[in-house]
């Protein structure tokens, strides 16, 4: 069988190159989630702008889903090379070929898990987020050698023209017609996904995972059923705690109710790549810390009614808790929260991930 | 440079394998057989597949239309693949209609006969442009170009 002429390092390199953009974009946006949520001392995470991780997480989602036709182009680009001989060969080539293994593995690892967490079909029997977290240092760290590995012919591939022979006179398709082709590709990948988070893309992301409807207008991940706390959340002897050391006080959503109210426009953003902005109404949380007497440097445990699970009990930095936007919500686009929302009351803090804003809120203490 | 980048690249490869060792092995070899099984299904069944359908293509679409059907099967398969994990909604569960709650086989087939559509209107539009001589001469390879005539 003889390879197709538009097949070669003029394609190959090109391609490349958009697929490298796009991993790195995945792998830093990716990194900024994971810190949030396993906070080391030298990170550092703002409040504002308010949208940055809508922003961030949206990116993340976007590019690796953009990835996707990038590397069915690559590796098609690249596959006759599977079968060149010699299969094996000296060290340096199998050392070549275990690292392009390690390579096309990882990456096809991550955007197969991604993508399937992103519609929330968990058909692999390992927890999600660990796997994607690890595999990521492997694939990048695969991609980076893998640059390091063929620079002097990425160099050469991109300072050369395209080399644009065509395989059928004038009319056939060119090199440069498979690279604009693969263009179209990836526009039409993000055009059928990205309305989760682009909301003027909605009508048109006929494959997202969410058209972006859900109660008072706002999707929800996890529901109040699966979370079991409905009995809890709807008990008139709900009472939230607001806890300092030995000072601790106790609302009851009438008292919440008859605090100052403030209302912001503050989006959500889930790690699976959907968000929403939303108008929130509640106490400011600042606001309830100084009623216990908390330094504004302290951070704080938000508590859930939910049983005890991986995302029942959150901290929430001092930076974002002594904010003035953030809120213990009441309410949602002008009405009572929904149960699915977060009844009786709810953390939203400006720009976090949706998983670490609280439901359902039991208690509040400082850390 | 290159070194630099290949002892870096390790590093970093390094570390990810040191955040699995942490798994227990039977959520390693979980891991393992997910990403090899998706290695197999690349490279023999899925490209071999591509070539199959390029190479029989090929033999039935001629000339102007050859390009925007590649074009059109690439977006298909890409659309297929974004399918996956919504078009039958596996994911689904009763308590959250918020997830996987749009009409996906209509929006798959719909987006798919759009894509399909495109093809004649390109061959169409492609067909009234003439071919531009410089791009002509740019895609000549060394068979379209005749030898030296004889000397005299």
């Amino acid at each position: 069988m003889k390879p197709s002429p538009l097949r070669g390092t003029a394609v190959t390199a090109r391609v490349g190159l958009a697929l490298g953009v796009a991993v790195a974009i995945c792998f830093v946006t990716g990194l900024i989630s994971h810190f949030i949520q396993h906070p080391q001392p030298w990170f550092f995470w703002p409040t504002r702008p308010v949208w940055l991780y809508r922003l961030t997480q949206g990116l993340h989602v976007i590019s690796g889903i953009a990835a996707i036709p990038l590397l069915v182009v690559k590796l098609w680009s690249v596959w006759p090379k599977l079968f060149e001989r010699p299969i094996l060969g000296g060290l340096v080539r199998q050392l070549e070929r275990l690292s392009i293994l390690v390579l096309v593995a990882s990456m096809l690892f991550q955007l197969s898990t991604g993508l399937l967490n992103t519609a929330q079909w968990y058909y692999f029997q390992f927890f999600f987020t660990t796997a994607h977290y690890a595999m990521a240092w492997v694939a990048f760290g695969a991609v980076v050698v893998h640059i390091g590995v063929k620079l002097p012919v990425i160099r050469r591939a991109l300072g050369e023209p395209l080399d644009d022979v065509a395989i059928a006179g004038s009319v056939g398709p060119s090199r440069r017609s498979v690279l604009v082709g693969t263009g179209l590709a990836v526009a039409l990948a993000t055009v059928v996904t990205a309305g989760q988070t682009v909301p003027w893309l909605r009508k048109l992301s006929v494959l997202a995972p969410r058209s972006g409807a859900g109660p008072q207008g706002v999707p929800v991940n996890r529901s109040a059923i699966a979370a079991g706390v409905i009995r809890r959340a709807k008990s008139p002897d709900y009472r939230l705690t607001v806890a300092n050391g030995a000072s601790t006080k106790v609302f009851s959503v009438a008292d919440l109710a008859a605090m100052p109210q403030v209302t912001h426009q503050l989006p959500i953003a889930c790690v699976e790549g959907w968000s929403a902005n939303a108008e929130w109404t509640g106490v400011v949380l600042a606001d309830l810390l100084a009623a216990v007497g908390a330094s504004p440097d302290s951070d704080v445990r938000m508590i859930s009614l939910e049983p005890p699970g991986p995302y029942s009990r959150t901290v929430l930095p001092a930076r974002h808790s002594r904010d003035s936007q953030t809120l213990i919500a009441l309410k949602l686009n002008g009405d009572v929260l929904d149960l699915d929302h977060g009844y009786p009351c709810r953390l939203i803090a400006p720009s976090r991930p949706g998983v670490l804003q609280t439901k359902w809120l039991a208690r509040i203490e400082v850390v | 440079m290159r070194a630099v980048l290949i002892i870096l690249g390790i590093a970093i490869a390094g570390y990810g394998t040191v955040l699995l060792w942490d798994f227990p092995v039977v959520i390693i070899v979980r891991i393992a057989v997910w990403a090899g099984v998706g290695l197999a299904v690349h490279d023999f069944v899925f490209a071999p597949l591509c070539a199959v359908l390029g190479l029989t293509g090929r033999k039935l679409v001629r000339g102007r239309w050859w390009t925007p059907v590649t074009v059109a099967g690439l977006c298909t398969v890409v659309l297929g693949l974004l399918a996956i994990p919504v078009y039958a909604k596996p994911g689904l569960r009763p308590d959250n209609m918020t997830v996987l709650n749009r009409d996906y086989p209509l929006g798959l087939w719909v987006s798919i006969a759009i894509v399909w559509a495109c093809v004649p209107v390109y061959y169409v539009i492609a067909r009234r442009l003439p071919v531009r001589q410089d791009e002509a001469v740019e895609r000549q390879g060394a068979d379209d170009v005749e030898g030296q005539p004889p000397p005299v």
